[in-house]
């Protein structure tokens, strides 16, 4: 891909941040027990051993949105992707992942940095994403999973997208995890989850 | 009438003047011996006096007379001005025409002599043609001369060609011997001649075409100089009209002037026929011209000296204003000098007024100490006073200048106090600046920590999921995973709603049917022998119920009324484990013993009642020493039945 490169062009830049969150979206749905565990397959990337579905209606949807998600990164006009975490019972949102999006438009092409140093940042982030799953409550009952993405306002919204709200967790408590940047796209990563009345 | 008006003013004013005069004669006269030198002085004052009003007036009606000369002399000025324009009007306009008919005759003139310019190139032309033409006559002449000799020529040619051909034949008819050179000569010349004969011939056709030509031309030549005399006369006649052009507009000029002095002329004896009626004589025209003249020429003089007086005055008023201004300023400096001086002598004599009373003062005391001391010698006495007076000069004067000094001293203080409090507020506003800092790095902390608690919540706000709804907004796929879920779950729930209503209803019908339901249902129904056999079952169970219940009934009651009847006691249950006893010889209906069953025993206590206090005998020997509930209770009914028995 871009190991080639000595430096990151914007499109790189863009391609390496979907990537990041198509698989790190995976990993959130396998860790959660959104999906059963026998419905991932595990695949090898960055160096590591992750889970991908194989869901095909989940791969199409997935695919819809890290494509589109890949076009506005080139834009720079993403604010936020979030993974929200809805419960089928009662409709309250138990979980919300958040990646903030930070775009330099201002790039230049730096040699220092290198496609080794952001896989590992990456890498460092996913494994932190599977180990905050030991602090986080038990999703007990039926759960299902959307993706929200905070755009600039004056984004044109294609056909099959629509505005809706945040979604915000009713009481929750909010943990920061680690980012990593690629020096023209810097993520954030961040979890928030409903307390539990036991805490 | 003006004239008159003034010479009216004029004698009136002369008159008031000799009224004046003659009245403080006579009271002059009348008062002299009063007043003596004063009153002589007055006279005199007073005569000075009349005569300056009387130079006054004199003057004045001088004045008026000048003035109002002045203004006839503008209005004839005016008059003479106007009529001046009017003339200057028309002449210009005579001029204008005159000017216009010149240059109107200039351009006829030009005309003329372009003419005459023209008939002249053309005489030239036509001088310089027949010129030509007589050349060429000449030429023509000439060649015609030489064509004569050319013919002459060819005759002899002609000649010689016949005798050369008599001679050919002669040589025919003779041999060839006495003719070699002549034949040779004539073979020469019969070679040469028929050429020689082409050119002439052809020479001689062109001379005859240029005669031809020329003939022509001098046809023509001949008709246009015929034509020069006539134009020879046509210039003569052009000439001789310029010149009496010429004359007649030198003459144009001089009658114009002419006419212009005769029209004014005209005019000033209108204007003199219209002013003056007197008779149209020349002798009397020419006075009266003359008069004109001569008050004009007054007029005029007078107009010339009041302009110049004019104009000399208002130089000296010019020169004058500046003077005046300074003069009033002078004045008013010495005005204000002079009130300075009006308050410094208002003081003086203050002073004055002081001292002379203080002198009158000191010298009263002095003389009733003279009087009272009137042996005494008054000098060491007066000598005492002075240096006693010495003496209190000297202290007030110290007095004084302490005071002066302490004045200073005090302004001195003043200033220093005014200083120092300047210095105070100084500090004070230094004081008033650190207080302020003080207060702005209080304030500024306090920001700091609100900034803190701010940014605090703003990134808790962040991290929960907020977002600015003016920048920013949330949009998701319409066909997401969570919106997927809760449609299924939704249809779920409506088909489970369903097949549950559905199974109720064919439940309800079945309840209801109890036979084989034709309905589209998926249930599996048991036999329906067996439902008739358990409904046989229950029916009859149930009947059995109702007889038993019946039965029971009967048999309780029955024994309920035996227990009344033999014991004497109705027994009721009335709450559980209590049982209330109503005597068959109750009093009242109300009279009961209630008795609670303490164990599973048997064994039963009895509780308070209205009725057992009347029986407390009753209780304690039966229940509390004999400890037999049945003996108290055949007591009762003794007791009871012995009451109503006897009663």
């Amino acid at each position: 891909m871009s190991k080639t490169l000595k430096g990151i062009t914007l499109k790189g830049s863009a391609e390496l941040v979907a990537e990041f969150f198509s698989f790190g979206i995976n990993s959130i749905l396998y860790q959660r027990g959104i999906y059963p565990a026998e419905t991932f397959t595990r695949v090898t990337q960055y160096d590591m051993s992750l889970q991908l579905t194989t869901d095909a209606k989940l791969k199409n949807y997935l695919t819809n949105v890290i494509s589109q998600l890949k076009e506005w990164l080139f834009d720079c006009t993403v604010q936020k992707l979030v993974v929200v975490i809805t419960c089928l019972e009662t409709n309250e949102v138990l979980e919300r992942w958040q990646f903030d999006l930070e775009c330099d438009k201002t790039f230049f092409l730096p040699d220092q940095c290198k496609y080794e140093s952001i896989q590992e940042e990456i890498r460092s982030v996913i494994r932190q994403i599977t180990a905050t799953v030991t602090f986080l409550p038990l999703l007990e009952t039926a759960c299902a999973f959307d993706l929200l993405i905070y755009t600039d306002k004056d984004l044109e919204v294609p056909e099959q997208w629509e505005e809706s709200g945040p979604q915000l967790i009713d009481q929750s408590e909010e943990v920061r995890l680690r980012s990593f940047t690629t020096t023209i796209h810097k993520v954030n990563s961040m979890v928030a989850y409903k307390r539990t009345n036991s805490t | 009438m003006d004239d008159m008006e003034d010479d009216t003013t004029i004698f009136s004013t002369l008159k008031s003047f000799k009224s004046l005069i003659s009245c403080p004669d006579r009271s002059l006269l009348e008062t002299e011996p009063a007043f003596g030198r004063s009153g002589l002085q007055n006279l005199y004052t007073k005569r000075v006096e009349l005569e300056e009003a009387a130079e006054r007036v004199r003057s004045h009606t001088n004045l008026l007379q000048l003035t109002q000369e002045k203004q006839q002399m503008e209005l004839s000025h005016k008059r003479a001005r106007i009529e001046l324009e009017k003339e200057a009007n028309s002449s210009s306009r005579d001029l204008q025409r005159e000017i216009d008919r010149n240059r109107e005759l200039l351009l006829q003139i030009r005309r003329l002599e372009e003419r005459e310019e023209k008939a002249n190139q053309a005489l030239n032309e036509q001088m310089e043609n027949n010129k030509a033409l007589k050349r060429n006559f000449e030429e023509l002449h000439k060649k015609a001369n030489e064509k004569d000799s050319k013919l002459a020529e060819a005759d002899q040619v002609c000649v010689c060609v016949f005798c050369i051909s008599v001679c050919r034949k002669m040589k025919k008819s003779m041999p060839e011997y006495n003719c070699s050179f002549n034949i040779k000569k004539l073979s020469l010349i019969c070679a040469l001649l028929p050429l020689i004969c082409a050119v002439r011939l052809q020479e001689l056709e062109r001379r005859l075409a240029l005669q031809e030509q020329d003939s022509v031309i001098v046809k023509n030549m001949k008709s246009e100089v015929a034509r020069l005399p006539e134009l020879e006369r046509e210039i003569k006649r052009l000439r001789e009209e310029n010149t009496f052009l010429r004359e007649t507009k030198e003459n144009n000029s001089l009658l114009r002037e002419e006419t212009e002095g005769l029209r004014r002329k005209l005019e000033r004896m209108e204007r003199a026929m219209e002013e003056k009626l007197k008779v149209e004589k020349p002798e009397d025209l020419s006075r009266e011209v003359i008069q004109i003249q001569q008050r004009e020429l007054n007029l005029k003089q007078q107009n010339y000296t009041l302009n110049s007086s004019i104009r000399s005055v208002e130089k000296a008023r010019t020169e004058l204003m500046p003077e005046i201004a300074q003069l009033r300023a002078k004045a008013q400096e010495e005005q204000k000098k002079r009130e300075n001086q009006d308050s410094l002598v208002r003081r003086l004599q203050k002073r004055v007024l002081l001292l002379t009373k203080e002198r009158d003062g000191m010298r009263a005391i002095l003389e009733s100490y003279d009087s009272e001391l009137a042996t005494s010698e008054y000098s060491p006495q007066l000598m005492l006073r002075v240096k006693e007076a010495e003496d209190m000069l000297q202290k007030v004067q110290t007095h004084n200048t302490e005071m002066e000094t302490q004045l200073s001293k005090a302004q001195e203080e003043a200033g220093s106090f005014k200083l120092q409090a300047q210095m105070v507020s100084h500090i004070h506003h230094h004081g008033n600046f650190l207080l302020k800092i003080e207060e702005l790095e209080s304030e500024r902390q306090q920001l700091e920590e609100q900034n803190n608690i701010l940014e605090m919540r703003l990134e808790r706000h962040n991290l929960q999921g907020g977002y600015d709804p003016v920048t920013t907004k949330v949009i998701h796929l319409q066909m997401n995973p969570t919106s997927i879920a809760k449609q299924q779950r939704t249809e779920e729930v409506e088909q489970l709603r369903v097949e549950c209503q559905r199974l109720r209803d064919r439940l309800r019908k079945i309840e209801a049917g109890g036979g084989m339901t034709t309905d589209d249902t998926t249930l599996i129904i048991p036999p329906s022998q067996e439902i008739l056999d358990l409904r046989k079952q229950m029916e009859s169970a149930e009947l059995k119920n109702q007889r038993l219940k019946e039965v029971f009934q009967k048999k309780i009651q029955e024994f309920r009324t035996a227990c009344y009847v033999l014991t004497g006691y109705q027994i009721d249950i009335t709450v559980e484990n209590q049982y209330r006893l109503t005597s068959v010889y109750a009093e009242h209906m109300e009279d009961s013993l209630l008795f609670k069953s303490t164990g599973p025993v048997g064994s039963m206590q009895l509780l308070e009642t209205d009725f057992s206090r009347t029986l407390t005998g009753l209780v304690d020997l039966h229940l509390f020493h004999q400890k037999s509930i049945p003996v108290f209770l055949s007591a009762v009914t003794i007791e009871l039945f012995s009451r109503q028995t006897v009663t």
